[in-house]
């Protein structure tokens, strides 16, 4: 339970809040969002848990808040009508403190869910806190599980998360971004707002293979000018870049699976940074670098010729 | 498809009445237009109406696979906001169809170019001997004849209508009248005689303004008729009036008279129209209506009247299973049902607007495939009868908010107009249980209603909530 959260208080019951519609007071218990899933029917429910931002300083209520959500996944175990055909997954919390995301991990991964996410990041920390979390928890958790970190889009985050030893991630910001306009491409992302995009004729991104900017049969040839021309104007302009932003996700992931299995994911990882920053070494975040080398990826060196 | 890049193929346009005409009076009839390249329409149709060179909500792919319109009008202004400093994007476009290549409009769709878009926003100044007013997403600007023709020979529309001078939102007085004629005939006069070459087919305006006024202009159509090759009526009343003269008669026929309700496209049809543009299909997918109106001869009368469409917005829909309309075959209806609409549209997600537009659009086909029907079997008049019967002659009442109004959309008119936007959000702490007494401002006093009073008041637009 994290968004809105100023309008909510936690409780051992549960969370009160206030409905976004109509304002009136509403209780969700970890039984009752297991209870609303059933219903659903999704192969994986997620538990209810007790998020803070992980910045916060408080380090009594974060421990309060993982403890919290380690009971109330005993709640949403319990409560659980279709564990047949339904994947609960528990939800790893803990802040930025190693200590309590171990204690946390060592917890959890006793309860033996289906699958393990992690949460509570991507809310403002440093990248490098971060991948130190990731980090952690992935050296944890058993190695025939998924393991889901909550809330990670970017393309140079999910790269180096895979690296540290994730497998599933979500994120709203590939298709929010798309409809301020922006489109993602290997190069970085591009504001088709701007007005240098306004005669530019060529495809959304050379050489992409979705349906905006594919070549050949059915070919709808979009141009930048063309989504320039509809962005922040008509919905059609946030539907075409949706499409060329989602599947670049998917293509992005699809080619680390690729990597992986072909043993070649460190070469992958050298070509990703250089076509995200041209080849400039000296602009590649640090946190990626520092991160990578944990797992035996130096960046700044040369690729070692397999 | 594939746009034939800078293969000329030649251009030919045809239009063929397939009923028998009648030979003056005014009826229903059938048609047949094509063009090289492009799909074939029968006539009694309609062209989907665009803005900014898309259909609303509906991306060239969508477009491909689920609209049966054959064409789709746009509107040049929405193409040159850059004219005043530098060239528009569309103008650097070469091949054989530059307005399918910028918008990404699968080949087989009928471009329709006019000047302005339907329906247009008023300008603030008039029209001039050689120019008239548009209004860009920037703002408004002048587009002379010379120039509309330029832009009509370099984006080689399959169909231009030439430049009118409709006085938009205003009766023209006596005087104002005459010009409009004068001056719409030396437009297209220069358009015709600048013609160098035959990519694009010419519609010539019939003006809103009474058929007396406009008199020696329907003259020149009649002298000129073979050099265009349509007509294009901002109103349709005068469909009558228009010399009855085989030359004339033969021409397709284009409605840009926005008709309100279905009931208006059915007085047009039985006056000789072809062709429509109609602005409420978009005006009820942005309200979250769904249409649900069908043209049949059943003969059956159960009692009340049926509205031509569903708000969907409405909460009794929130558990329905039903499809938007009950005899739809669309995307929309086969795939979704109403219940999941609602929900899509209380979310704000803007697949709700897709699929209604796909739906909406659907039944526009629909209906006009069954007027099509009912004239080659003789029953158009008794189903246009039982049409009115049926149905109501007013669209629905819209009650919740479409996707964000545009600049380009409208023009503030004067003081005091209400938002055409709600505000996203509001701050923290107005978010809560309301007050059981809304505080509203009526012209300028104060009145307290209660709760329930504010509901009502906020339908009728008298204020919006505070």
């Amino acid at each position: 339970m994290v968004s809105l959260l100023k309008l909510a208080s936690v409780t051992e019951e549960g969370v009160r809040f206030l409905s976004p519609h109509d304002g009136s007071p509403m209780l969700l218990t970890p039984e009752h969002s297991i209870s609303l899933q059933n219903t659903i029917g999704s192969d994986i429910i997620m538990q209810l848990d007790d998020v803070l931002v992980t910045t916060s300083p408080d380090h009594a209520r974060m421990r309060e808040a993982m403890l919290r959500s380690v009971r109330w996944l005993d709640r949403c175990i319990a409560a659980h009508a279709n564990p047949q055909t339904q994947n609960l997954f528990c939800i790893i919390q803990g802040g930025l403190d190693m200590d309590m995301r171990t204690e946390c991990c060592q917890e959890m991964v006793a309860r033996d869910t289906p699958g393990i996410a992690i949460g509570g990041l991507s809310g403002g920390e440093a990248k490098a806190d971060y991948c130190r979390v990731v980090n952690t928890c992935t050296g944890l958790l058993p190695e025939l599980k998924p393991r889901y970190v909550m809330g990670i889009g970017y393309p140079e985050d999910l790269v180096v998360s895979v690296a540290l030893g994730a497998d599933m991630f979500d994120c709203v910001w590939p298709t929010r971004t798309a409809r301020f306009g922006n489109a993602i491409t290997k190069h970085g992302m591009l504001n088709l707002r701007h007005a240098s995009y306004a005669n530019d004729l060529g495809p959304v991104e050379e050489s992409c293979g979705c349906v905006c900017c594919r070549k050949g049969d059915g070919a709808l040839n979009v141009t930048r000018a063309f989504v320039h021309h509809l962005v922040a104007k008509e919905t059609v302009g946030a539907h075409l870049l949706t499409m060329h932003n989602v599947w670049y996700q998917l293509a992005l992931m699809r080619s680390v699976r690729e990597a992986v299995i072909e043993d070649r994911f460190p070469a992958f990882l050298h070509q990703f940074f250089r076509d995200l920053h041209r080849g400039e070494k000296s602009k590649y975040p640090d946190w990626a670098v520092e991160a990578l080398r944990t797992v035996g990826v130096d960046l700044l060196q040369e690729e070692k010729q397999a | 498809m594939e746009i034939d890049g800078q293969e000329l193929k030649s251009h030919s346009f045809k239009f063929d009445v397939l009923t028998a005409l009648g030979p003056s009076t005014p009826a229903a009839r059938l048609g047949k237009l094509s063009l090289t390249g492009r799909k074939d329409i029968n006539t009694p149709n309609f062209f989907a109406v665009s803005s900014r060179g898309v259909v609303p909500h509906l991306t060239p792919d969508v477009i491909s696979a689920h609209a049966q319109t054959g064409g789709i009008h746009m509107a040049l202004e929405d193409f040159v906001e850059r004219s005043r400093t530098s060239t528009p994007p569309i103008m650097d476009i070469h091949g054989s169809s530059p307005l399918h290549i910028f918008s990404a409009l699968p080949s087989p769709f009928i471009t329709l170019l006019a000047p302005r878009r339907t329906p247009a926003v008023a300008a603030p100044n008039g029209n001039t001997n050689t120019s008239i007013t548009i209004f860009t997403s920037t703002g408004f600007q002048v587009l002379s004849n010379k120039a509309y023709i330029n832009y009509i020979s370099s984006l080689r529309p399959d169909i231009a209508i030439s430049l009118a001078d409709v006085p938009h939102g205003t009766t023209p007085g006596t005087k104002r009248r005459d010009k409009m004629a004068d001056r719409t005939e030396s437009w297209l006069s220069s358009l015709l005689a600048s013609r160098t070459n035959a990519h694009t087919t010419i519609f010539a305006p019939i003006l809103p303004i009474d058929a007396n006024a406009q008199f020696e202009y329907f003259n020149h159509l009649e002298e000129n008729a073979t050099q265009i090759q349509g007509l294009a009526l901002y109103d349709s009343n005068l469909l009558p009036d228009i010399p009855a003269t085989t030359a004339l008669s033969q021409l397709p026929r284009l409605s840009l008279d926005e008709p309100r309700s279905p009931n208006h496209i059915l007085r047009q049809i039985g006056l000789g129209m072809d062709v429509f543009t109609i602005p409420f299909i978009g005006f009820a997918t942005d309200a979250g209506i769904a249409l649900t109106f069908e043209f049949s001869n059943s003969k059956q009368e159960d009692g009340g009247v049926e509205p031509l469409g569903v708000d969907m917005w409405s909460p009794t829909h929130s558990s329905s299973l039903m499809p938007l309309a009950v005899n739809c075959k669309c995307y929309a209806c086969t795939s979704h049902h109403r219940a999941f609409i609602q929900h899509l549209l209380n979310a704000k997600e803007m697949l709700g607007w897709v699929l209604l537009q796909v739906h909406n659009h659907a039944i526009l086909s629909q209906f006009f495939a069954d007027i099509r029907r009912s004239i080659k079997e003789g029953w158009y008049e008794e189903g246009w009868k039982a049409f009115e019967r049926k149905y109501d002659s007013e669209m629905p009442e819209k009650s919740g908010m479409g996707p964000r109004v545009r600049g380009y959309h409208y023009k503030s008119e004067g003081p005091r107009e209400v938002k055409r936007n709600k505000a996203a959000w509001g701050n923290l702490g107005e978010v809560g249980p309301r007050k059981a007494d809304v505080e509203m401002t009526v012209d300028s006093e104060v009145v307290v209603v209660s709760e329930d009073g504010a509901e009502e008041l906020a339908k009728k637009r008298v204020a919006g909530k505070v």
